[in-house]
């Protein structure tokens, strides 16, 4: 790495609300209700964007043009680095057989490039829960070697019943709601979001100087239990951000209230920090998993809260695990932090770590 | 410097890949998608035994996708009577090809998945720019790039490996160029054939590859 890489700006619409200021707003009053989706006979928690019914594509395109509209002003060329799990599969459900796949797996992209007036060079990627650290790290790449100036990196992940059959048909979901890291917690919640920050090489507010990836390929579904692939990942991140674990003032978990992956990110948390753990914050109570795009959705979301010193609890988490004998937290903070950690633990074995600092 | 190690590309039958894989591993790989068989054999196919282990990256690319498990997915989702197969799920998500090749290329320390949005276009510019950028800062000691499809009929594989050591055989090294080659090969999935081709009968020394897309960025190959 050669040059700094800098958040510049960002736009998002989750389940919260249509921009990281409402969504901050949000979760400072802990709003974390969520609605529903039936599958079948059986109905499922799940968090949707605040969008007016209509057709997939023409809600994608409202949420596309929307978050595009918060990025600022940008130069048409500034090259797309999309993030997604489930592209547009929901549209495909909803034309119905004969389901007409483009040859081009990842079409759906050059759609976003238009919705966003954007003319450039785009690049997609598909890393399952990791998608959006996986693009964040290649545009940074790029800027930082001096090949880029800018990039915009998009996450994106919208309602479609493949993901929510195929996470239904493997137990992994909960009937109830998200409880991270809690003695109860029975599965994860999704949701959808779209979420883009714009990557630059100049100066801004809060700096990505750590983002590392890996892979635990304990198995397909979960991760090692003992949480020691998680906690090299982010122990790599920590070392290229050349800065100690106690210089980590908040952790933003990937904890989606999974028996199995939040106790394998307490012990990796256990193995990073020791005894002395900075404060533990669970964003998914309030959004969902977004999968592809929960990377970029948590991103935004947490600067949205830091930048304005309103840290909020991790809803859903009332009593502590035993096994897992952490506590995330509990109460609000109007705490002024300089350095976090965000942590991604993906469905098939990815892992990304990031460090965010704040310029003083 | 980073070298070129290997150039490969591969075509198998659908019906005959777990043959192939069956002979790359010694045993046949269970509930395996196609693009995973696909990005095993042709892993294994770059790296000797001896460099296995030491810390890698895959960088692939697919214009198909996994086309027909999705198709299957969705046929299940929309028109089956239950829940899908797990299985069928899992096979229709690409980004869990890297844990099941992790056991046979215990190096294996990161895998993205980058799918293609137009035909007959390829990324192969950007896997190659990453993979130089990131074996100059020693992240890795070598990255795999591959164009892996897999359709009905066919399947195809196209794969570069780098490193930041050179392989006894190794034909070329490569560097990042920043700015725009009139000459430049296109970034289309077959571009190792084409590398290939040049490197047994080179029409000159350094060959260019650069996308439309990206007029202010190359890779430049030079025989070594």
């Amino acid at each position: 790495m050669t040059r700094p890489v800098y958040i510049a700006s960002s736009g998002l619409i989750c389940a919260r609300g249509d921009s990281p200021a409402k969504v901050s707003q949000a979760l400072w009053a802990g709003e974390c209700t969520s609605g529903k989706r039936q599958l079948g006979e059986r109905e499922f928690p799940y968090f949707s964007l605040p969008l007016s019914e209509a057709d997939w594509l023409t809600r994608a395109e409202q949420a596309v043009t929307h978050v595009a509209a918060q990025l600022g002003p940008r130069d048409a060329e500034t090259p797309l680095f999309l993030a997604s799990s489930s592209f547009q599969i929901g549209h495909f459900e909803e034309q119905g057989a004969p389901f007409e796949l483009p040859i081009a797996t990842a079409s759906f992209s050059r759609r976003i490039a238009e919705w966003m007036h954007l003319s450039g060079p785009r690049y997609s990627f598909s890393n399952a829960c990791t998608s959006g650290f996986s693009a964040i790290d290649a545009a940074r790449s790029l800027i930082a070697a001096g090949q880029l100036d800018e990039a915009i990196v998009v996450g994106i992940e919208l309602a479609n019943r493949s993901t929510l059959a195929g996470f239904a048909a493997m137990e992994l979901l909960s009937r109830t709601h998200c409880q991270p890291f809690d003695a109860k917690r029975d599965g994860l919640v999704l949701g959808e979001a779209v979420a883009a920050v714009r990557l630059s090489a100049k100066p801004a507010t809060w700096r990505i100087t750590g983002l590392c990836t890996g892979l635990d390929a304990y198995s397909t579904t979960g991760p090692d239990p003992q949480g020691g692939p998680i906690a090299k990942v982010a122990v790599d991140c920590l070392k290229e951000a050349k800065i100690n674990p106690a210089d980590i003032e908040l952790v933003k978990l990937q904890a989606a209230g999974s028996p199995g992956t939040d106790l394998a990110e307490a012990n990796a948390l256990r193995q990073i920090f020791g005894n002395t753990l900075p404060p533990l914050l669970s964003l998914k109570p309030y959004l969902g998993h977004t999968l592809g795009a929960s990377g970029i959705a948590e991103l935004v979301t947490l600067l949205a809260c830091l930048t304005l010193d309103q840290i909020p609890t991790t809803a859903g988490f009332k009593k502590v695990d035993p096994e897992i004998a952490l506590f995330p937290m509990v109460d609000r903070s109007n705490a002024h932090i300089q350095r976090a950690l965000l942590n991604l633990i993906g469905f098939g074995g990815g892992l990304a770590s990031m460090i965010i600092e704040r310029r003083t | 410097m980073i070298f070129l190690n290997a150039v490969l590309s591969q075509q198998h039958a659908p019906e005959k890949l777990p043959a192939a894989v069956r002979a790359a591993l010694g045993k046949p790989l269970r509930r395996a998608a196609t693009l995973t068989q696909l990005a095993l054999v042709g892993a294994l196919a770059c790296l000797p035994k001896e460099r296995r282990h030491l810390p890698t990256a895959l960088l692939w690319q697919s214009t198909s996708g996994p086309r027909l498990e999705t198709l299957t997915l969705l046929e299940e989702v929309c028109h089956g009577s239950a829940e899908p197969m797990p299985y069928d799920f899992l096979a229709s998500q690409p980004a869990i090809a890297a844990a099941q090749i992790q056991p046979f290329l215990p190096g294996l320390q990161s895998a993205t998945h980058f799918p293609l949005d137009t035909e007959n276009e390829a990324n192969w510019s950007l896997l190659l720019t990453l993979a130089s950028n990131w074996l100059n800062e020693g992240r890795y000691a070598q990255v795999l790039c591959a164009h892996l499809d897999s359709w009905a009929e066919s399947t195809s594989a196209h794969w570069l490996a780098l490193g930041s050591t050179a392989l006894e055989n190794a034909p070329a090294n490569l560097h990042i160029r920043t700015m725009n080659y009139s000459a430049a090969l296109p970034d289309t999935p077959d571009f190792p054939a084409a590398l290939a081709h040049w490197l047994t009968q080179p029409s000159s020394r350094l060959l260019h590859l650069q996308s439309s897309a990206t007029p202010r960025l190359a890779v430049e190959f030079a025989q070594i």
